[in-house]
């Protein structure tokens, strides 16, 4: 994926990429322990949608800063974990505030998951995502906000089905999250048919 | 030189971020400064933590939030009781007045074979989606079709379901928060007084032809209990038997005559 | 310090509290690394080294790290061991880098580290911290090792990566992908609930 000119429609193919093709949670594994949290019920599976859209929106171009102005320039690269993941907590730390003093109402109801982001596998594992990919600064901002695009949509089809669970007739070993892990990988196996679609 | 600046250099640098990140964190801290009252926290103590949503508010949080705003009464909170409400106005500086504590009665005495069935359904086990199946699968219209939603949606476990297949109410459970009036589809769960004497355990508007027809234990409508009290505390409403518990002397004339036995004493007399 | 208590808190990690399977927690790597027994034990042991290093030094430090600021410390000081962890496997063990790529830096946002340095490291001392994380570590890389085997063999027809099945074996692909890991996870999960109930 290392291209020098990005034309509108590579952007298209990214973001079809990322949400469909190589879903971040279904197919590239990352940002399970809150899927299989949240999902239970549909608000908090769309608060939760709506946290990790513009967190990882923003600490993508972010992290892409500190790693080509900071890192690269002082050759420490290799402290690329510890610097994105202090950078995301402090941004999540940030917004928390920001949100506290804004819309109370807003921080009542998503506000509590905004800490359980910092530790989403998704939102590091896309920072680091587009460092491998070789992203230039704009294509980062398009696979960031296509990845947790991909994540939300996963999450509520997921709390979609789970919420009928409430209702069905489930052998008592496997409630909970025994079955949420095949539901999972049976949504996964239907995003396979996008498979083709985009690199 | 080299090995000097492999060990300075990431020392500087993630030192300088850490401490710019943390300046920056503490200006926001100031700039973002949001008074919290402190009786908010104390006031959510003593609710009932369940965010039930019997006061009427998204939850407990919420709830505490707007008593101490002023915007709730002190015994807003319904799941505890009068002990609750009075360290709540202790908190606030204000007095409460203790009402009495209300628990939920399953209006309905149709069990699985006192009640007839129109066909059998084998959907999901929930009481909204049995009436979306052709207004659920018991022959009388206002019967309890015991496939759990009350149960199931009860935050304090006070309902469980009998092997009849009607729900039963532990009283002690229950704080009369009304969830389950809320989710039942048909209305049949009520909140009573606990200590309501006597009450019509049906819930059927039916007229007396039809609910011989269909029910061995509802209340048919049929008035005899309505002649035969002295105290003229019996209305049929709708063609229901409603009491009024502060004109009743529990002398038992109606239960006498009632062909069906759905009239009730609920206390010792 | 007592010896006894020393032994439960190692072997409260390799059953009775076994991550991934009864604390379900550290699912992502647990999905992603199993396609080999190699990579699972790889994985495995890793997270082994980063859980046994932070616990002891969370634990050496609990009494310094201010309340308000000890999740972000906590962090750093896992972060610091996965750089670790990153260098070396990056230098000897190339092969096994490669193939779990992504991962292996991801295992400082891996809520098992946090989860038990909240819990545990912070409030014990650095025995049993110690035994608590060796405990975690190598019951995690069972689990791991376990769902491995049963995807390689089944998914790919070998066992680290020499042949073992016969010839005219076709391999059941649909476990190596994404799909068949949640699954495969899914169904374990169920049979260690089933032995579990049927325990109590």
């Amino acid at each position: 994926m290392e291209q020098q000119v990005w034309t509108f429609s590579d952007y298209i193919m990214l973001v079809v990429s990322g949400v469909l093709v190589n879903n971040i949670l279904l197919i590239r594994f990352l940002g399970n322990c809150p899927f299989l949290g949240v999902s239970k019920k549909m608000d908090t599976a769309v608060g939760m949608t709506f946290g990790v859209i513009f967190v990882l929106t923003c600490t993508g171009p972010i992290t892409w800063f500190v790693e080509h102005y900071l890192l690269e320039k002082f050759d420490i690269v290799y402290l690329e974990t510890l610097a994105f993941i202090l950078t995301i907590a402090v941004f999540v730390q940030l917004v928390e505030m920001a949100i506290k003093k804004i819309s109370p109402g807003l921080y009542r109801g998503l506000g509590i998951y905004l800490p359980l982001i910092t530790t989403n596998c998704c939102i590091l594992g896309t920072c680091f995502y587009n460092i491998r990919f070789k992203f230039g600064f704009i294509p980062t901002i398009v696979f960031s906000f296509a990845s947790a695009l991909g994540f939300g949509l996963a999450l509520i089809i997921m709390a979609g089905i789970r919420e009928r669970f409430h209702y069905a007739r489930i052998p008592k070993c496997f409630q909970d999250t025994s079955i949420g892990l095949i539901t999972a990988g049976l949504i996964g196996l239907s995003f396979f048919a996008f498979a083709g679609l985009a690199k | 030189m080299e090995v000097l600046k492999a060990t300075i250099y990431p020392v500087l640098v993630m030192g300088g971020l850490a401490a710019i990140y943390a300046l920056g964190l503490g200006i926001a801290a100031r700039i973002f400064y949001v008074y919290v009252d402190p009786r908010i926290a104390e006031v959510e103590e003593f609710l009932g933590g369940a965010n039930c949503g019997g006061c009427g508010y998204a939850g407990c949080s919420d709830c505490a939030a707007a008593i101490v705003e002023g915007k709730a009464p002190v015994n807003a909170c319904v799941a505890v009781g009068p002990d609750k409400w009075e360290a709540v106005a202790k908190i606030l500086g204000v007095s409460v007045e203790a009402g009495e504590r209300q628990v939920a009665m399953i209006m309905c005495r149709g069990s699985k074979d006192k009640a007839k069935r129109k066909f059998q359904y084998m959907g999901i086990e929930d009481c909204r989606a049995a009436m979306l199946a052709g207004g659920g699968d018991k022959e009388c219209q206002y019967g309890c079709l015991g496939l759990g939603t009350c149960v199931k949606n009860c935050p304090f476990g006070a309902l469980s379901m009998g092997e009849d297949g009607l729900p039963k109410v532990d009283k002690d459970k229950c704080t009369g928060c009304g969830t389950c009036t809320r989710v039942c589809p048909r209305g049949i769960p009520k909140l009573v007084p606990v200590s309501l004497k006597i009450a019509v355990i049906c819930s059927s508007h039916d007229t007396p032809p039809v609910v011989k027809k269909i029910c061995e234990v509802g209340c048919q409508g049929c008035g005899l209990c309505k002649k035969a009290c002295p105290e003229k505390a019996i209305t049929i409403v709708d063609a229901l038997s409603v009491v009024d518990p502060s004109k009743c002397t529990l002398c038992g004339k109606c239960f006498e005559k009632c062909p069906t036995g759905a009239i009730q004493q609920l206390l010792p007399a | 310090m007592e010896g006894s208590r020393v032994v439960k808190e190692f072997t409260k990690g390799l059953w009775k509290e076994i991550p991934p399977f009864r604390f379900v927690l550290g699912l992502c790597p647990a999905l992603a690394c199993s396609t080999a027994v190699r990579d699972g034990i790889g994985m495995g042991l890793c997270l082994t080294f980063v859980l046994v290093c932070s616990n002891v030094l969370i634990s050496l430090l609990r009494k310094v790290i201010p309340s308000q600021v000890r999740i972000p410390c906590f962090i750093v000081v896992v972060a610091t061991f996965v750089i670790i962890v990153e260098l070396v496997t990056q230098a000897y063990f190339y092969p096994l880098y490669m193939a779990l790529g992504i991962f292996i830096p991801l295992i400082v946002v891996n809520c098992i580290p946090l989860g038990r340095a909240e819990a545990f490291a912070s409030k014990n001392t650095v025995i049993y911290s110690l035994a608590d994380g060796l405990g975690m570590g190598l019951g995690y890389t069972c689990s791991l090792t376990v769902l491995a085997i049963f995807r390689e063999i089944f998914g790919k027809g070998t066992f680290l990566y020499h042949h073992i099945m016969w010839s005219g074996f076709e391999p059941f692909a649909f476990l190596q992908k994404p799909p068949g890991a949640f699954v495969c996870l899914g169904l374990m999960l169920g049979i260690m609930n089933l032995i579990g109930s049927g325990e109590k």
